[in-house]
Protein backbone atom coordinates (compact mmCIF):
# COMPACT_ATOMS: atom_id res chain seq x y z
CA UNK A 1 0.00 0.00 0.00
CA UNK A 2 1.45 3.33 -1.15
CA UNK A 3 1.53 6.11 1.75
CA UNK A 4 -1.82 7.94 -0.20
CA UNK A 5 -3.91 4.77 -0.34
CA UNK A 6 -3.53 5.21 3.95
CA UNK A 7 -6.31 8.22 3.54
CA UNK A 8 -6.43 10.18 6.47
CA UNK A 9 -3.34 12.98 7.44
CA UNK A 10 -0.76 10.78 8.42
CA UNK A 11 0.73 10.68 4.99
CA UNK A 12 4.30 11.03 4.41
CA UNK A 13 6.26 11.98 0.94
CA UNK A 14 8.15 9.37 -0.37
CA UNK A 15 11.36 10.99 0.90
CA UNK A 16 13.28 9.71 -2.10
CA UNK A 17 17.53 11.15 -2.13
CA UNK A 18 18.33 13.19 -4.71
CA UNK A 19 21.29 11.78 -6.75
CA UNK A 20 24.43 14.60 -6.41
CA UNK A 21 24.36 16.84 -9.18
CA UNK A 22 25.87 15.31 -11.80
CA UNK A 23 27.62 17.12 -14.34
CA UNK A 24 27.87 17.04 -17.78
CA UNK A 25 31.50 17.01 -17.14
CA UNK A 26 31.59 13.84 -15.87
CA UNK A 27 29.32 12.68 -18.69
CA UNK A 28 31.68 13.65 -21.11
CA UNK A 29 32.22 16.88 -21.44
CA UNK A 30 30.06 20.10 -21.03
CA UNK A 31 29.95 20.67 -24.68
CA UNK A 32 28.58 23.76 -26.43
CA UNK A 33 27.28 26.49 -24.93
CA UNK A 34 23.37 26.54 -24.33
CA UNK A 35 21.36 29.34 -25.08
CA UNK A 36 21.89 32.45 -27.71
CA UNK A 37 25.54 33.57 -27.45
CA UNK A 38 25.60 36.26 -29.58
CA UNK A 39 23.17 39.48 -29.70
CA UNK A 40 22.36 42.38 -32.45
CA UNK A 41 24.32 45.69 -32.49
CA UNK A 42 27.54 44.34 -29.71
CA UNK A 43 29.92 46.10 -28.07
CA UNK A 44 31.95 43.21 -27.52
CA UNK A 45 32.62 39.92 -29.45
CA UNK A 46 34.32 37.51 -28.30
CA UNK A 47 35.16 34.16 -29.96
CA UNK A 48 37.10 30.72 -28.59
CA UNK A 49 38.44 33.13 -25.92
CA UNK A 50 40.93 30.89 -24.15
CA UNK A 51 43.30 32.03 -20.65
CA UNK A 52 45.93 29.90 -19.46
CA UNK A 53 48.50 30.24 -16.81
CA UNK A 54 51.38 28.32 -17.34
CA UNK A 55 50.27 24.81 -17.27
CA UNK A 56 46.76 25.77 -15.84
CA UNK A 57 43.02 26.65 -17.90
CA UNK A 58 41.43 29.53 -17.08
CA UNK A 59 38.85 29.59 -19.54
CA UNK A 60 38.14 27.45 -21.91
CA UNK A 61 36.61 28.19 -25.72
CA UNK A 62 34.41 31.18 -24.54
CA UNK A 63 32.18 32.81 -27.46
CA UNK A 64 30.27 35.73 -25.81
CA UNK A 65 28.56 38.99 -27.52
CA UNK A 66 27.80 41.68 -24.94
CA UNK A 67 25.25 44.31 -25.65
CA UNK A 68 25.49 48.22 -25.62
CA UNK A 69 23.54 49.57 -23.25
CA UNK A 70 22.36 46.36 -21.58
CA UNK A 71 23.74 44.57 -18.22
CA UNK A 72 25.38 41.15 -18.36
CA UNK A 73 25.89 38.96 -15.10
CA UNK A 74 28.58 36.62 -14.78
CA UNK A 75 27.85 33.89 -12.78
CA UNK A 76 29.07 30.93 -11.48
CA UNK A 77 30.91 28.98 -8.37
CA UNK A 78 34.50 30.29 -7.30
CA UNK A 79 37.49 29.63 -9.86
CA UNK A 80 34.75 28.96 -12.93
CA UNK A 81 36.50 31.42 -14.78
CA UNK A 82 34.14 34.84 -14.43
CA UNK A 83 36.55 37.11 -13.48
CA UNK A 84 39.26 36.03 -15.71
CA UNK A 85 36.91 36.33 -18.23
CA UNK A 86 35.99 39.64 -17.24
CA UNK A 87 39.43 40.71 -16.91
CA UNK A 88 40.29 40.00 -20.47
CA UNK A 89 37.70 42.29 -21.60
CA UNK A 90 40.27 45.53 -20.87
CA UNK A 91 43.44 43.10 -20.89
CA UNK A 92 43.62 43.30 -17.46
CA UNK A 93 45.26 39.25 -17.32
CA UNK A 94 48.23 41.25 -19.25
CA UNK A 95 49.44 42.16 -15.71
CA UNK A 96 49.54 38.26 -14.86
CA UNK A 97 52.90 36.85 -15.21
CA UNK A 98 52.44 33.68 -17.22
CA UNK A 99 48.92 34.56 -18.65
CA UNK A 100 48.31 33.82 -21.72
CA UNK A 101 44.99 34.57 -24.13
CA UNK A 102 44.15 33.20 -27.12
CA UNK A 103 40.78 33.42 -29.33
CA UNK A 104 38.82 36.81 -30.48
CA UNK A 105 37.81 39.72 -28.23
CA UNK A 106 36.65 42.95 -30.65
CA UNK A 107 35.54 45.77 -29.13
CA UNK A 108 33.70 47.75 -31.72
CA UNK A 109 34.75 45.59 -34.20
CA UNK A 110 38.36 46.11 -33.82
CA UNK A 111 40.69 43.39 -31.98
CA UNK A 112 42.06 44.46 -28.34
CA UNK A 113 44.69 42.53 -28.83
CA UNK A 114 45.92 44.59 -31.67
CA UNK A 115 49.57 45.76 -31.52
CA UNK A 116 48.31 49.01 -32.44
CA UNK A 117 45.96 49.46 -30.03
CA UNK A 118 46.91 51.55 -26.40
CA UNK A 119 46.21 49.77 -23.87
CA UNK A 120 45.92 52.78 -21.60
CA UNK A 121 43.51 53.81 -23.96
CA UNK A 122 41.47 50.56 -24.16
CA UNK A 123 41.42 50.31 -20.15
CA UNK A 124 39.59 54.13 -20.50
CA UNK A 125 36.83 52.91 -22.87
CA UNK A 126 36.43 49.68 -20.62
CA UNK A 127 36.61 50.85 -17.40
CA UNK A 128 36.51 48.49 -13.85
CA UNK A 129 35.10 48.69 -10.90
CA UNK A 130 36.57 46.22 -8.47
CA UNK A 131 35.61 44.41 -5.48
CA UNK A 132 36.83 46.21 -2.76
CA UNK A 133 36.61 50.23 -2.68
CA UNK A 134 40.20 51.77 -4.02
CA UNK A 135 39.94 55.45 -3.98
CA UNK A 136 43.21 57.02 -4.29
CA UNK A 137 45.01 58.58 -1.67
CA UNK A 138 44.05 61.87 -2.90
CA UNK A 139 40.75 64.50 -2.54
CA UNK A 140 37.27 63.41 -3.85
CA UNK A 141 37.35 66.11 -6.61
CA UNK A 142 41.25 64.53 -7.56
CA UNK A 143 40.04 60.85 -7.31
CA UNK A 144 37.45 62.14 -9.72
CA UNK A 145 39.96 64.68 -12.07
CA UNK A 146 42.92 62.18 -12.40
CA UNK A 147 41.79 60.35 -15.16
CA UNK A 148 40.18 63.24 -17.43
CA UNK A 149 43.38 65.29 -16.60
CA UNK A 150 45.53 62.07 -17.58
CA UNK A 151 43.60 61.42 -20.84
CA UNK A 152 43.93 65.21 -21.87
CA UNK A 153 39.91 65.69 -21.27
CA UNK A 154 39.73 68.82 -20.34
CA UNK A 155 41.21 71.98 -21.47
CA UNK A 156 40.27 74.39 -18.97
CA UNK A 157 39.52 74.24 -14.91
CA UNK A 158 36.13 75.03 -15.63
CA UNK A 159 35.70 71.85 -18.11
CA UNK A 160 37.55 69.56 -14.93
CA UNK A 161 35.19 71.23 -12.78
CA UNK A 162 32.34 70.20 -14.88
CA UNK A 163 33.44 66.44 -15.56
CA UNK A 164 33.89 65.79 -11.71
CA UNK A 165 30.76 67.52 -11.22
CA UNK A 166 28.54 65.62 -13.84
CA UNK A 167 30.85 62.33 -13.05
CA UNK A 168 29.55 62.64 -8.93
CA UNK A 169 25.55 63.30 -9.97
CA UNK A 170 25.74 60.23 -12.47
CA UNK A 171 27.24 58.03 -9.48
CA UNK A 172 25.01 59.55 -7.26
CA UNK A 173 26.96 60.76 -4.57
CA UNK A 174 27.14 64.43 -5.95
CA UNK A 175 25.14 65.70 -3.00
CA UNK A 176 26.63 64.21 -0.11
CA UNK A 177 30.21 65.39 -1.03
CA UNK A 178 29.56 68.42 -3.09
CA UNK A 179 30.09 70.22 0.07
CA UNK A 180 33.45 68.56 0.64
CA UNK A 181 35.68 67.78 -2.24
CA UNK A 182 38.74 68.30 -0.81
CA UNK A 183 38.32 66.26 2.01
CA UNK A 184 40.30 62.82 1.39
CA UNK A 185 38.20 60.32 -0.73
CA UNK A 186 39.54 57.20 1.98
CA UNK A 187 37.18 59.53 4.63
CA UNK A 188 34.17 58.21 2.85
CA UNK A 189 32.19 55.46 3.91
CA UNK A 190 32.55 52.09 2.32
CA UNK A 191 29.23 52.52 -0.48
CA UNK A 192 30.53 56.23 -0.48
CA UNK A 193 33.70 54.97 -1.95
CA UNK A 194 32.76 52.45 -4.18
CA UNK A 195 30.35 55.23 -5.60
CA UNK A 196 33.87 57.57 -5.88
CA UNK A 197 35.34 54.56 -7.93
CA UNK A 198 32.25 54.06 -10.18
CA UNK A 199 32.32 58.14 -10.30
CA UNK A 200 35.89 57.96 -11.58
CA UNK A 201 35.37 54.99 -14.00
CA UNK A 202 33.10 57.17 -15.93
CA UNK A 203 34.64 60.58 -15.80
CA UNK A 204 36.92 59.15 -18.74
CA UNK A 205 33.53 58.44 -20.56
CA UNK A 206 34.18 55.27 -20.89
CA UNK A 207 32.05 52.53 -23.39
CA UNK A 208 31.73 49.65 -21.44
CA UNK A 209 32.23 48.79 -17.35
CA UNK A 210 33.36 46.18 -15.64
CA UNK A 211 32.28 45.27 -12.33
CA UNK A 212 33.72 42.58 -10.33
CA UNK A 213 31.72 41.90 -7.46
CA UNK A 214 30.85 45.57 -6.70
CA UNK A 215 28.63 45.20 -3.81
CA UNK A 216 30.38 42.27 -1.65
CA UNK A 217 32.18 44.50 0.58
CA UNK A 218 28.87 46.81 1.23
CA UNK A 219 25.93 46.76 3.61
CA UNK A 220 22.29 46.32 2.21
CA UNK A 221 21.67 49.80 1.77
CA UNK A 222 24.65 50.65 -0.22
CA UNK A 223 24.18 47.36 -2.42
CA UNK A 224 21.02 49.19 -3.15
CA UNK A 225 22.43 52.15 -3.98
CA UNK A 226 24.83 50.29 -6.44
CA UNK A 227 22.38 48.49 -7.93
CA UNK A 228 20.32 51.91 -8.23
CA UNK A 229 23.10 52.99 -10.45
CA UNK A 230 23.81 50.46 -12.48
CA UNK A 231 20.25 50.12 -13.45
CA UNK A 232 20.76 54.01 -14.49
CA UNK A 233 24.12 53.24 -15.73
CA UNK A 234 22.82 50.74 -18.25
CA UNK A 235 21.26 53.57 -20.35
CA UNK A 236 24.40 54.94 -21.36
CA UNK A 237 26.98 52.62 -21.05
CA UNK A 238 27.40 48.64 -21.56
CA UNK A 239 27.85 46.50 -18.20
CA UNK A 240 29.45 43.50 -17.63
CA UNK A 241 29.33 42.30 -13.37
CA UNK A 242 30.44 39.67 -11.87
CA UNK A 243 28.60 38.32 -8.74
CA UNK A 244 28.37 35.71 -5.98
CA UNK A 245 24.61 36.81 -5.25
CA UNK A 246 22.17 35.48 -7.61
CA UNK A 247 19.32 37.41 -6.43
CA UNK A 248 22.26 40.29 -7.81
CA UNK A 249 22.26 38.68 -11.03
CA UNK A 250 18.47 38.88 -11.34
CA UNK A 251 17.73 41.97 -10.01
CA UNK A 252 20.07 44.47 -11.92
CA UNK A 253 20.92 42.09 -15.57
CA UNK A 254 18.94 41.86 -18.77
CA UNK A 255 21.59 38.82 -19.79
CA UNK A 256 23.30 36.07 -17.28
CA UNK A 257 25.87 33.99 -18.10
CA UNK A 258 26.81 30.85 -16.08
CA UNK A 259 30.00 29.56 -16.11
CA UNK A 260 31.57 26.10 -14.77
CA UNK A 261 34.59 25.00 -14.63
CA UNK A 262 35.87 27.63 -17.30
CA UNK A 263 33.45 26.63 -19.32
CA UNK A 264 30.82 29.22 -20.22
CA UNK A 265 27.69 26.52 -19.67
CA UNK A 266 25.03 28.27 -20.65
CA UNK A 267 24.01 32.07 -21.12
CA UNK A 268 20.43 33.98 -21.85
CA UNK A 269 17.77 36.51 -21.04
CA UNK A 270 17.91 37.16 -17.12
CA UNK A 271 14.38 36.25 -16.73
CA UNK A 272 14.41 32.72 -18.54
CA UNK A 273 17.48 31.93 -16.78
CA UNK A 274 16.09 32.56 -13.44
CA UNK A 275 12.70 30.69 -13.61
CA UNK A 276 13.73 28.05 -16.84
CA UNK A 277 16.82 27.48 -16.90
CA UNK A 278 18.16 24.50 -19.78
CA UNK A 279 21.37 23.41 -18.67
CA UNK A 280 21.33 21.12 -15.18
CA UNK A 281 24.23 22.73 -14.30
CA UNK A 282 22.72 25.96 -14.29
CA UNK A 283 19.79 24.91 -12.46
CA UNK A 284 21.55 23.04 -9.70
CA UNK A 285 24.00 26.09 -9.31
CA UNK A 286 21.18 28.73 -9.05
CA UNK A 287 18.96 26.90 -7.03
CA UNK A 288 21.25 26.01 -4.48
CA UNK A 289 22.44 22.72 -4.86
CA UNK A 290 25.73 22.87 -5.82
CA UNK A 291 28.17 25.93 -5.77
CA UNK B 1 13.65 16.51 -6.28
CA UNK B 2 13.08 18.91 -3.87
CA UNK B 3 16.09 17.59 -1.91
CA UNK B 4 20.24 18.13 -2.63
CA UNK B 5 20.37 21.87 -1.31
CA UNK B 6 23.79 23.04 0.13
CA UNK B 7 21.09 24.33 2.88
CA UNK B 8 19.98 21.55 4.70
CA UNK B 9 17.40 24.20 6.15
CA UNK B 10 15.85 24.54 2.62
CA UNK B 11 16.02 21.22 1.79
CA UNK B 12 13.72 21.10 5.44
CA UNK B 13 11.02 23.47 4.41
CA UNK B 14 10.22 22.36 1.35
CA UNK B 15 10.07 18.86 2.75
CA UNK B 16 7.99 20.14 5.14
CA UNK B 17 5.89 22.14 3.17
CA UNK B 18 5.20 18.81 0.85
CA UNK B 19 4.67 16.99 3.77
CA UNK B 20 1.89 19.34 4.67
CA UNK B 21 0.46 19.59 0.84
CA UNK B 22 0.47 15.49 1.15
CA UNK B 23 -1.14 15.86 4.57
CA UNK B 24 -4.17 17.75 3.16
CA UNK B 25 -4.14 15.89 0.30
CA UNK B 26 -5.35 12.82 2.53
CA UNK B 27 -7.57 14.73 4.49
CA UNK B 28 -9.30 15.12 1.64
CA UNK B 29 -9.33 12.06 -0.01
CA UNK B 30 -11.18 10.72 3.01
CA UNK B 31 -13.71 13.40 2.82
CA UNK B 32 -14.42 12.10 -0.59
CA UNK B 33 -14.74 8.76 0.53
CA UNK B 34 -16.78 9.39 3.56
CA UNK B 35 -18.92 11.42 2.33
CA UNK B 36 -19.66 9.11 -1.10
CA UNK B 37 -20.03 6.45 1.70
CA UNK B 38 -22.70 8.82 3.49
CA UNK B 39 -24.70 9.29 1.04
CA UNK B 40 -24.73 5.80 -0.66
CA UNK B 41 -25.41 4.49 2.63
CA UNK B 42 -27.46 7.29 4.19
CA UNK B 43 -25.24 7.93 6.96
CA UNK B 44 -26.02 10.80 8.54
CA UNK B 45 -23.52 10.56 10.98
CA UNK B 46 -20.58 10.17 8.46
CA UNK B 47 -22.24 13.27 6.66
CA UNK B 48 -21.58 15.04 9.93
CA UNK B 49 -18.02 14.40 10.63
CA UNK B 50 -17.05 15.30 6.38
CA UNK B 51 -19.10 18.56 7.67
CA UNK B 52 -17.40 18.85 11.28
CA UNK B 53 -13.58 17.84 9.50
CA UNK B 54 -14.28 20.88 6.75
CA UNK B 55 -12.67 23.24 8.80
CA UNK B 56 -9.40 21.26 9.65
CA UNK B 57 -9.22 20.83 5.96
CA UNK B 58 -9.61 24.87 5.50
CA UNK B 59 -7.25 25.19 8.51
CA UNK B 60 -4.68 23.07 6.08
CA UNK B 61 -4.88 25.53 2.90
CA UNK B 62 -4.24 28.78 5.10
CA UNK B 63 -1.13 27.15 7.24
CA UNK B 64 0.34 25.92 3.74
CA UNK B 65 -0.31 29.50 2.67
CA UNK B 66 1.81 30.91 5.75
CA UNK B 67 4.43 28.19 4.97
CA UNK B 68 5.06 29.26 1.35
CA UNK B 69 4.86 32.66 1.97
CA UNK B 70 7.56 32.55 4.90
CA UNK B 71 9.65 29.53 2.66
CA UNK B 72 9.27 32.76 -0.60
CA UNK B 73 10.35 35.39 1.62
CA UNK B 74 13.34 33.51 3.55
CA UNK B 75 15.04 31.33 0.75
CA UNK B 76 13.97 33.19 -2.35
CA UNK B 77 13.48 30.17 -4.18
CA UNK B 78 14.19 30.28 -8.52
CA UNK B 79 13.77 28.15 -11.17
CA UNK B 80 12.66 24.01 -10.27
CA UNK B 81 12.49 25.19 -6.51
CA UNK B 82 10.15 28.39 -7.18
CA UNK B 83 8.01 26.01 -9.98
CA UNK B 84 7.51 23.86 -7.16
CA UNK B 85 6.51 26.46 -4.74
CA UNK B 86 3.57 27.40 -7.21
CA UNK B 87 2.77 24.13 -8.09
CA UNK B 88 2.37 23.03 -4.73
CA UNK B 89 0.25 26.15 -4.04
CA UNK B 90 -2.00 25.77 -6.76
CA UNK B 91 -2.81 21.99 -5.73
CA UNK B 92 -3.91 23.04 -2.20
CA UNK B 93 -6.72 24.71 -4.13
CA UNK B 94 -7.71 22.18 -6.11
CA UNK B 95 -7.37 20.30 -2.61
CA UNK B 96 -9.47 22.57 -0.91
CA UNK B 97 -12.35 22.93 -3.89
CA UNK B 98 -12.32 18.93 -3.92
CA UNK B 99 -12.97 18.99 -0.24
CA UNK B 100 -15.57 21.71 -1.08
CA UNK B 101 -17.31 19.08 -3.54
CA UNK B 102 -17.51 16.27 -0.06
CA UNK B 103 -18.98 19.09 1.94
CA UNK B 104 -21.99 20.11 -0.43
CA UNK B 105 -22.44 15.88 -1.10
CA UNK B 106 -22.30 15.82 3.09
CA UNK B 107 -24.86 18.47 3.28
CA UNK B 108 -26.96 16.91 0.61
CA UNK B 109 -27.38 13.56 2.82
CA UNK B 110 -27.87 16.15 6.42
CA UNK B 111 -30.74 18.26 4.39
CA UNK B 112 -32.53 14.49 4.54
CA UNK B 113 -34.68 15.60 0.98
CA UNK B 114 -34.72 11.80 0.07
CA UNK B 115 -32.81 8.90 0.26
CA UNK B 116 -31.68 8.05 -3.29
CA UNK B 117 -33.04 4.59 -5.29
CA UNK B 118 -30.95 1.55 -5.11
CA UNK B 119 -29.69 2.37 -8.90
CA UNK B 120 -29.07 5.66 -8.16
CA UNK B 121 -26.70 4.80 -5.37
CA UNK B 122 -25.20 2.22 -7.14
CA UNK B 123 -24.27 4.90 -10.19
CA UNK B 124 -23.22 7.20 -7.30
CA UNK B 125 -21.01 4.33 -5.87
CA UNK B 126 -19.34 3.57 -9.23
CA UNK B 127 -18.85 7.05 -10.15
CA UNK B 128 -17.08 7.68 -6.53
CA UNK B 129 -15.13 4.85 -6.87
CA UNK B 130 -13.21 6.31 -9.91
CA UNK B 131 -13.48 9.70 -8.38
CA UNK B 132 -11.19 8.59 -5.28
CA UNK B 133 -9.27 6.44 -7.80
CA UNK B 134 -8.22 9.81 -9.47
CA UNK B 135 -7.36 11.80 -6.18
CA UNK B 136 -5.75 8.82 -4.93
CA UNK B 137 -4.04 8.33 -7.94
CA UNK B 138 -2.80 11.92 -8.31
CA UNK B 139 -1.42 12.20 -4.32
CA UNK B 140 0.74 9.46 -5.25
CA UNK B 141 1.79 11.31 -8.02
CA UNK B 142 1.97 14.57 -6.04
CA UNK B 143 3.73 12.42 -2.90
CA UNK B 144 6.80 11.16 -5.56
CA UNK B 145 6.58 14.29 -8.11
CA UNK B 146 6.23 11.53 -10.39
CA UNK B 147 4.91 12.55 -13.66
CA UNK B 148 4.24 9.33 -15.41
CA UNK B 149 1.51 8.90 -12.31
CA UNK B 150 0.12 12.20 -13.35
CA UNK B 151 -0.04 11.34 -17.01
CA UNK B 152 -1.99 8.12 -16.07
CA UNK B 153 -4.55 9.88 -14.18
CA UNK B 154 -4.88 12.70 -17.05
CA UNK B 155 -6.09 10.35 -19.00
CA UNK B 156 -8.22 8.09 -16.82
CA UNK B 157 -10.30 11.34 -16.16
CA UNK B 158 -11.98 10.60 -19.86
CA UNK B 159 -13.43 7.56 -18.06
CA UNK B 160 -14.62 9.69 -15.58
CA UNK B 161 -16.37 11.81 -17.36
CA UNK B 162 -17.83 9.29 -19.77
CA UNK B 163 -19.30 7.66 -16.50
CA UNK B 164 -20.46 10.59 -15.60
CA UNK B 165 -22.45 11.35 -18.78
CA UNK B 166 -23.69 7.48 -18.47
CA UNK B 167 -24.95 7.62 -14.71
CA UNK B 168 -26.52 11.33 -15.19
CA UNK B 169 -28.47 9.90 -18.52
CA UNK B 170 -29.80 6.79 -16.39
CA UNK B 171 -30.67 8.93 -13.64
CA UNK B 172 -32.64 11.02 -16.11
CA UNK B 173 -34.45 7.88 -17.40
CA UNK B 174 -35.36 7.02 -14.27
CA UNK B 175 -36.39 10.58 -13.05
CA UNK B 176 -38.77 10.80 -16.26
CA UNK B 177 -40.65 7.27 -15.77
CA UNK B 178 -41.49 8.52 -12.07
CA UNK B 179 -41.46 12.12 -11.59
CA UNK B 180 -42.91 11.93 -8.25
CA UNK B 181 -39.28 11.73 -7.17
CA UNK B 182 -37.87 14.51 -9.25
CA UNK B 183 -36.26 16.22 -6.29
CA UNK B 184 -34.53 13.52 -5.02
CA UNK B 185 -33.07 12.78 -8.95
CA UNK B 186 -32.17 16.45 -8.93
CA UNK B 187 -29.87 16.04 -5.75
CA UNK B 188 -28.60 12.78 -7.03
CA UNK B 189 -27.31 14.92 -10.07
CA UNK B 190 -26.19 17.34 -7.75
CA UNK B 191 -23.74 14.97 -6.11
CA UNK B 192 -22.94 13.39 -9.41
CA UNK B 193 -21.43 16.31 -10.83
CA UNK B 194 -19.75 17.28 -7.49
CA UNK B 195 -17.81 13.76 -8.19
CA UNK B 196 -17.40 14.70 -11.69
CA UNK B 197 -15.72 17.68 -10.64
CA UNK B 198 -13.82 15.90 -7.79
CA UNK B 199 -12.10 13.61 -10.98
CA UNK B 200 -11.22 16.88 -12.59
CA UNK B 201 -9.73 19.03 -9.54
CA UNK B 202 -7.93 15.80 -9.17
CA UNK B 203 -6.40 16.06 -12.70
CA UNK B 204 -5.52 19.47 -12.23
CA UNK B 205 -3.28 18.40 -9.54
CA UNK B 206 -1.79 16.08 -11.84
CA UNK B 207 -0.94 18.67 -14.23
CA UNK B 208 0.89 20.52 -11.80
CA UNK B 209 2.94 17.84 -10.82
CA UNK B 210 3.94 17.18 -14.24
CA UNK B 211 4.97 20.52 -14.28
CA UNK B 212 7.47 19.83 -11.85
CA UNK B 213 8.15 16.55 -12.18
CA UNK B 214 11.84 15.45 -13.19
CA UNK B 215 11.38 14.77 -17.02
CA UNK B 216 12.72 11.30 -17.99
CA UNK B 217 16.10 11.02 -20.23
CA UNK B 218 16.12 14.92 -19.67
CA UNK B 219 19.97 15.54 -20.59
CA UNK B 220 22.32 18.08 -19.40
CA UNK B 221 21.51 20.99 -21.92
CA UNK B 222 18.08 20.17 -22.53
CA UNK B 223 15.64 22.08 -21.86
CA UNK B 224 12.59 21.65 -18.91
CA UNK B 225 9.51 21.68 -19.22
CA UNK B 226 8.70 25.46 -19.85
CA UNK B 227 5.35 27.14 -18.27
CA UNK B 228 5.52 29.16 -21.18
CA UNK B 229 4.02 26.13 -22.94
CA UNK B 230 0.57 26.65 -23.81
CA UNK B 231 -0.26 23.39 -23.10
CA UNK B 232 1.31 23.30 -19.39
CA UNK B 233 -0.57 23.39 -16.93
CA UNK B 234 -3.32 24.98 -19.20
CA UNK B 235 -6.96 23.20 -18.06
CA UNK B 236 -8.32 25.39 -15.23
CA UNK B 237 -11.84 25.01 -16.51
CA UNK B 238 -12.70 23.13 -13.81
CA UNK B 239 -12.13 25.83 -11.81
CA UNK B 240 -14.96 27.98 -12.65
CA UNK B 241 -17.89 27.52 -11.35
CA UNK B 242 -19.68 24.14 -12.38
CA UNK B 243 -23.01 24.58 -14.88
CA UNK B 244 -25.79 23.47 -12.93
CA UNK B 245 -26.81 19.81 -14.33
CA UNK B 246 -30.56 19.71 -14.95
CA UNK B 247 -32.65 17.39 -16.79
CA UNK B 248 -32.55 19.39 -20.10
CA UNK B 249 -29.03 19.64 -19.83
CA UNK B 250 -28.69 15.65 -20.87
Amino acid sequence: MSSVEQGGINLKPSGRVAAAPSTALEEGGIGQTVGQTTVQDPIFSCRKVHVSYGNKHGIRDVSLDIGKRQVLAMIGPSGCGKSTFLRCLNRMNDTIPGARVTGEILLEGRDIHDRQLDVVQLRARVGMVFQKPNPFPKSIYENVAYGPRLHGLARSRAQLDDIVCSSLQRAGLWDEVKDRLAQAGTGLSGGQQQRLCIARTIAVQPEVILMDEPCSALDPVATARIEDLIDELQESYAIVIVTHSMQQAARVSQRTAYFHLGALVEVGETDRIFTNPRHKLTEDYITGRFG
Amino acid sequence: MLEGHISKAFDGALAALHIRVIEMGGLVLDQVREAARAYTSWDLQAAERVIDRAAVVSAYDEGIFQDQFTLIARRQPVSRDLRAVFAMEKSVAELERAGAEARKIARTVLRQSGRPARATSTDVRQLAQLATSLMRQSLEALDRLDGAIAAQVIAHDEELDAEYAAGLRRLLTRAMEDPRHLDIAMEAAFVLKSLERIGDHARIVARHIQSIAPQEGRAAGAPPADPADPSWPADSSASADPPTPTPDAS
